[in-house]
């Protein structure tokens, strides 16, 4: 049993210690001059695979924080982004025993829609409050290439770092942890 | 098991749902108090940036000489080429050389003449480059010289030829630099010769806009751009760049300043750059009423 709480803990650390890494690439004064192309958003993709595969790794209290870091690291407007992604996984952490049966094309599409409602909101509560936004095509891009880059990550996640769902004979190990 | 887990989700939905609500309540909160006292914000901001950022300097320093080191070694290959390039630009730059000491030697003669002391108040602290913004739609670097050093916000960033933009949010041993690339800069600028005066926007690609200008007829391609010091906001006679005009036929600023690869900046000393203490009134007349969003008017 205290093997799996430290495997949980080690689990938390590995989350934390990503993002981590993807601000970090983020932040290098590599180029200075304006972006032809928005970057992905490594992050929202990450936590919203982990939160479907393995929730427990994920608590809200983490996501919150790192997701109020990154705001404030990253230039953003400090915290909207960063609730509308608590909310969001909260919603998939309920969804995510449905979507076992559905497959990776379901889990997919649904990810899209979660990511496409978060996109729309922020920028609505953004628009409502009068702040100073971004250009409407190149954050459209951003959005469609953070739904692409998804598939990608939920591989690297799976093969490389063994967050996978539950099957039947761990179940019975988290199930005794509870 | 299956009802041992719908006992556990009694207890712990609720709970969660807490957790959840406490946890939302706080970040919209955090929001809202950002969008009415902005300044107080961005300086807790600047204190976040100012903890963390230094703390993976150690690693960014490395990956960052690293990567620029392949790249150096990438352009070795068309070293040949570039060494032809180089030669001829050399011979065109004697010319001018002999031009300018010419110019500098009747200069300091007519200076010497006219008994005039050059403004000794514009001198300058140089910083490093730390890191970028990080965002795609956003346009600053961070410097390792902060409050510590005498940054003030608003002085001037200067590589060693053009402007690169403004100081916004100084930490204790960090200040950013809002580029001029960036889309909520505007800094008032005079077109040399004709003299006309324009606001350079950034608007997130590598060459700004020039806005509100008067006679566009007066502007070519080519003419030089330097700050006005128009409102008090840069000290005049800044170098910014050249007027270019793009596809659509709207002129645009080809910046002088290097900012394919910022690496040192200097910071002007400037005393009037005045300060910014409360998120900002709107300018003008009050009616009837403006249409500028508290941003724009700070922004000026």
């Amino acid at each position: 049993m205290d093997k799996a709480v430290s495997h949980l803990w080690a689990m938390r650390c590995l989350y934390v210690f990503l993002v981590v890494l993807v601000l970090f690439l983020h932040l290098l004064p590599l180029n200075t001059q304006p972006d032809r192309w928005p970057f992905p958003d490594v992050l929202i993709a990450l936590t919203f695979a982990w939160v479907l595969r393995r929730p427990e790794y994920t608590p809200i209290a983490i996501v919150a924080v790192v997701m109020l870091i990154a705001d404030l690291l990253l230039q953003r407007p400090p915290g909207l982004l960063a609730a509308l992604v608590v909310v969001a996984t909260n919603y998939l952490r309920s969804a995510a025993p449905g979507m076992r049966d559905i497959g990776f094309f379901g889990e997919w599409s649904s990810v899209a829609a979660v990511m496409t409602g978060i996109f729309v909101l922020n920028r609505f509560i953004l628009s409502v409050l009068s702040v100073q936004q971004a250009a409407f095509w190149p954050t459209v891009v951003q959005l469609i290439l953070t739904i692409a880059i998804y598939p990608l990550i939920v591989l690297i996640s799976q093969n490389g770092m063994g967050v996978r769902r539950i099957s039947a004979a761990d179940a019975g190990i988290v199930g005794a942890r509870a | 098991m299956a009802k041992d887990r719908s006992q556990r989700d009694e207890y712990t939905t609720p709970l969660r749902r807490l957790l959840l609500g406490i946890v939302v309540l706080c970040l919209l909160g955090i929001f809202l108090v950002w969008r009415i006292d902005s300044p107080r914000v961005e300086r807790f901001r600047a204190q976040v940036v100012d903890a963390v950022v230094p703390s993976l300097e150690w690693a960014m320093v490395p990956v960052t000489a690293t990567v620029n080191l392949v790249r150096d070694f990438q352009s070795y290959q068309r070293l040949s080429e570039q060494n032809r390039e180089l030669r001829s630009e050399l011979r065109r730059m004697r010319a001018w050389k002999e031009a300018a000491l010419q110019l500098e030697q009747e200069n300091a003669r007519l200076l010497d003449l006219n008994n005039v002391r050059l403004d000794p108040r514009l001198t300058y602290i140089t910083g490093v480059v730390m890191a970028d913004s990080g965002s795609p739609f956003r346009q600053s670097v961070l410097l390792n010289v902060g409050r510590r050093d005498g940054i003030v916000d608003g002085w001037a960033a200067m590589d060693g030829i053009g402007l690169v933009g403004r100081i916004s949010g100084v930490g204790a041993d960090t200040a950013r630099v809002i580029l001029m690339t960036d889309a909520s800069s505007a800094i008032p600028a005079s077109i040399q010769p004709s003299g006309q005066t324009a606001l350079i926007k950034g608007d997130n690609t590598a060459v700004p806009l020039v806005e509100f200008l008067e006679n566009r007829e007066l502007v070519r391609p080519g003419d030089r751009v330097i700050t006005s010091g128009d409102g008090g906001v840069f000290p005049a006679g800044l170098l910014i760049g050249q007027i270019t005009a793009d596809p659509g036929g709207r002129l645009r600023v080809r910046l002088s300043a290097d900012f394919e690869r910022l690496e040192f900046l200097r910071v002007l000393r400037y005393q009037s750059a005045p300060a910014i203490r409360d998120s900002g009134d709107i300018v003008g007349p009050l009616r009837p009423e403006a249409s500028l969003t508290p941003d724009e008017a700070a922004d000026g």
